[in-house]
């Protein structure tokens, strides 16, 4: 599996309403572009391990007709694994990068706006006090030159993090302001 | 203890409505970070809490004072005695030297030259910029502009300082280096810091951070309005 | 570079660069005139026969009187001293932000060459536009005033003409003049193309260039009189070689007189960065220092005129004297007096003269500190945003101004004092004999009974010393110390306006 979270960005996509397999491939390359293109096998076996699980079931066309046709669409239970994903603030450690992207992306595009909202804050805060811990070890006297380092590397990573949040926060505002005038 | 409030804060220049009723406090030897993007009110609401400038309407105490009813002169005595500024560049004076810079705010209360000399000198030891005690500003680099700059607020060791973007104009390293010298220099002194800023970096020397959006505190801290969810499929 | 492509250059820029122009073409005019008028009286004819001839053809004594016109030519070139120097300060109008763009030419690759050749094409074509319009303000001017009275008699000059050449020469020259300064002014832009971001401080000061001038134009102005007895005659070496020496040791004195203020500006600067007390003394310490030569400019018209009105003030303690000699000597021989009250009134006409120049002056230093406290304003609002009060910035100002100006007033004043005695330094009267009747008008009319009474009258002769005209240089040095506390004023007014907190916002 990726390191993208593939199954629960399956998840996401579905929680609007439930589609075919075909269009959930396509529609995962195209919010996740340069995320590594899911080959057509992946899909269907992620697919087939949530159903499994009972996070998805299929509808509409039989399984027969293959899993292109098949209709997929989210179960109570998917909704609550999706939720609780969403509701899980990533541990600002050095390497956030990948998820903190599928979950930002999901959370904007697909959730309801008190929970993207509170997801954000609470995602914004953590960086914020990673970010104010590792300047105070860079200040502490007893602070060795790995110790600066080391920091000052989470710290220009969390920036870059904080940055492009805010930034994405701002492009999909102007979209919006676009799109619903 | 609370030593500097805000209530209500309102500011505008002429139609352009700068803050917009801005609640805050900021306690003794407490740094704040101030951060929003640019155009939300964030040196307005400096300049309004050292009392550089009145504001429209609300209120800024300080130590149980109404500020913002002061006179001008009332004021600037404040700036000078119990306030430090130190703004991103342009404060110290072109044709006095650094240790003249420095000295200056002495020499308005009242001290002697040479003493004023003399505070001057160990300020600048402080922030390891002795050897330019003779220079002029213009004959030395932007960070150590700054410094002088700095030791040109804490002079007087007052007792809130504000900074407005100190490290705007300097590379990472040195304005890593110029902040680090003010936040330890300020909590030797318990002085309070009040840190305008645009860069989470700058913010994460502060205490806590209030973020400010079109003239008003934004208590998620996003600093902007969560669009809509639901793209289109 | 293309001749469009430079015009087009040196056309570029603002509101502040078209008052420069103007003001410069303006300036230009005003010298021309007044050099004009000066040569005019030179080229007066004195007529066949004696030396000392009067031109009939006058009506006004300053005219006619060949001894007389000398003195007038000077004081009409005098008066195009302060005008220059106004001229002067006018080019400096705008400068930083001009010299900002010139730099930032050099940084696009533009030679020094080139861009001093912008420069001076700008002022040398704003001057030769004034000076053009001088000539013809000259010229129809002459028609216009050509009024002869009931007898025949002109009230100015307007019959004459200069030499062509000398005409040329002003009209060409003082652009070419004005061309020479702003390319010497430009030194510090064209040597480097990033104009004067970084400086070290010149902690020399000025060097005495300042008195090497003054003595030049002292001498100038001693040697009018004995030159002027050597070529006695030679109305042609005479014509060109006489307002030669007004023109060069009024300028060489006048410039001596600026560059010395900035002496005096950088010693002050010195002494009152060492007894300084407080901080308003502090920062104008701080900034006579750093630019004394902001001080001197801003001075410099003031000066020419108080150096005018001085030499002026010896002029009229000259012909008081020579009058109260006459008188004297008149009364010793107990002969009436033949005096003429006429010199004294025109005096009043020089001093008329002198407050005009003045007030130009005056104008022009309130110019050149108003542009310095706004072009610096966004220093002075961070200052007042930090705390110091507006009043130690306005006592900073008032300190600037004033410390240096009674220095530099005070040498204008001994300055023009000594040129003036330089060109008059003691009344001589000759001795003469008169024939003096001593009975009625009846006896000494008929002939046959006159030679009874009459006695021959020697007076002797006498020369004395000019007294020093304390009085009037008082005066003179309480009026310009006026016009620089008028100018003083006028500066904290704008102070009050430019430290408003708005300055602060960088947006």
């Amino acid at each position: 599996m990726g390191r993208v979270s593939t199954p629960h960005v399956l998840l996401g996509l579905l929680a609007g309403g439930s589609r075919h397999g075909y269009e959930l491939k396509r529609a995962h390359d195209q919010r996740l572009p340069r995320a590594r293109p899911l080959a057509f096998g992946q899909v269907y076996a992620t697919l087939g391990r949530l159903e499994r699980d009972g996070l998805v079931a299929t509808a509409g066309q039989d399984r027969a007709s293959g899993p292109d046709r098949t209709t997929y669409a989210l179960t109570g239970d998917g909704r609550a694994t999706l939720d609780q994903w969403l509701s899980t603030v990533e541990p600002p450690m050095p390497y956030v990068a990948s998820t903190l992207f599928a979950k930002v992306v999901v959370a904007l595009l697909v959730a309801d706006v008190e929970r993207a909202r509170s997801y954000l804050v609470a995602q914004r805060a953590a960086h914020t006090a990673r970010l104010r811990e590792l300047t105070a070890v860079k200040a502490d006297p007893a602070a060795t030159l790995s110790d600066v380092v080391a920091a000052d590397f989470a710290i220009a990573h969390l920036d870059a993090d904080l940055r492009w949040l805010h930034t994405t926060l701002g492009r999909v505002a102007d979209w919006h302001r676009e799109v619903h005038p | 203890m609370t030593q500097l409030q805000a209530r209500g804060v309102v500011r505008a220049y002429g139609p352009t409505p700068a803050l917009r009723g801005v609640t805050l406090d900021v306690a003794e030897g407490e740094i704040v970070a101030v951060t929003g993007p640019s155009g939300c009110g964030k040196s307005t609401l400096l300049h309004c809490l050292a009392g550089i400038l009145r504001p429209d309407a609300g209120e800024v105490t300080w130590r149980g004072h109404r500020i913002d009813t002061w006179s001008e002169a009332a004021r600037s005595r404040l700036r000078r005695t119990e306030f430090g500024v130190l703004f991103q560049f342009g404060q110290l004076v072109a044709e006095l030297t650094a240790a003249e810079n420095v000295a200056l705010p002495l020499l308005l209360a009242g001290t002697g030259r040479r003493e004023a000399r003399t505070a001057a000198l160990t300020w600048l030891e402080r922030f390891g910029v002795a050897d330019l005690a003779d220079l002029r500003p213009g004959e030395m680099s932007g960070g150590q502009q700054q410094r002088c700059a700095t030791a040109r607020a804490l002079v007087t060791e007052p007792w809130v300082l504000f900074a407005d973007e100190p490290t705007g104009a300097l590379d990472t390293l040195t304005g890593e280096q110029v902040l680090t010298q003010l936040v330890r220099l300020a909590r030797e002194q318990r002085t309070a810091v009040v840190l305008v800023t645009h860069e989470p970096r700058i913010a994460a020397y502060a205490d806590r951070e209030i973020v400010l959006r079109d003239g008003l505190v934004d208590h998620t801290g996003l600093g902007l309005d969560v669009p809509l969810a639901g793209g289109s499929r | 570079m293309r001749p469009a492509t430079l015009v087009r250059l040196a056309l570029a820029g603002n509101r502040t660069d078209t008052a420069r122009v103007v003001l410069t073409a303006l300036s230009a005019l005003l010298a021309s005139l007044a050099g004009m008028a000066a040569l005019t009286v030179l080229a007066i004819q004195t007529p066949a026969g004696e030396a000392w001839a009067e031109s009939e053809q006058y009506r006004n004594e300053l005219l006619r009187e060949p001894g007389l016109r000398g003195g007038t030519a000077f004081a009409l070139l005098m008066l195009a001293v302060p005008v220059l120097a106004l001229a002067g300060q006018c080019a400096r109008l705008g400068a930083p932000a001009r010299d900002r763009r010139l730099a930032a030419l050099r940084l696009a690759g533009a030679t020094p060459g080139q861009v001093t050749r912008l420069a001076v094409l700008e002022t040398g074509l704003a001057s030769l536009l004034g000076t053009l319009a001088g000539l013809g303000v000259y010229l129809v001017g002459r028609q216009l005033l050509h009024r002869p009275d009931e007898r025949g008699r002109l009230a100015l000059p307007t019959d004459v003409l200069p030499s062509t050449g000398a005409l040329v020469a002003v009209v060409l020259g003082l652009p070419v003049l004005a061309a020479a300064a702003t390319a010497l002014m430009l030194r510090t832009v064209t040597t480097s193309p990033l104009g004067v971001s970084r400086r070290t401080v010149r902690e020399r000061g000025p060097r005495p260039w300042a008195g090497l001038l003054i003595g030049l134009g002292l001498a100038s102005f001693v040697a009018v009189r004995p030159v002027a007895y050597r070529f006695d005659g030679n109305d042609a070496v005479l014509g060109w070689l006489v307002p030669l020496l007004f023109l060069a040791g009024g300028l060489a004195a006048m410039i001596g007189v600026v560059i010395g203020t900035g002496w005096i500006s950088h010693t002050c600067g010195r002494l009152l960065h060492r007894h300084a007390r407080g901080a308003s003394a502090l920062l104008a310490a701080g900034r006579l220092l750093a630019d004394p030569w902001a001080g001197s400019r801003t001075f410099a018209a003031l000066l020419a005129a108080v150096i005018f009105g001085a030499g002026a003030a010896v002029q009229r303690a000259y012909f008081a004297t020579q009058d109260q000699v006459e008188r004297e000597q008149s009364r010793l021989a107990g002969v009436a007096a033949d005096i003429n009250p006429f010199y004294l009134s025109t005096m009043d006409l020089v001093d008329a003269a002198v407050a005009v120049a003045m007030l130009i002056a005056a104008g022009g230093l309130i110019v050149a500190l108003v542009e310095g406290i706004v072009a610096r304003r966004r220093a002075y609002a961070a200052l007042v945003a930090t705390g110091v009060p507006r009043a130690t910035l306005s006592g900073s100002v008032a300190w600037q101004a004033l410390t240096p100006a009674v220095p530099a007033i005070l040498l204008a004043l001994t300055v023009g004092t000594m040129l003036g005695r330089g060109l008059f330094p003691s009344v001589s009267t000759g001795g003469s004999s008169t024939v003096v009747c001593d009975a009625t008008a009846a006896l000494c009319d008929d002939p046959a009974t006159r030679d009874q009474y009459t006695r021959i009258v020697q007076i002797a002769e006498a020369e004395r010393a000019i007294p020093v005209p304390l009085e009037q240089l008082a005066w003179l040095g309480a009026g310009a110390l006026a016009a620089v506390l008028v100018t003083v004023g006028v500066g904290l007014l704008f102070l009050r306006v430019s430290t408003a907190a708005d300055e602060l916002r960088t947006a």
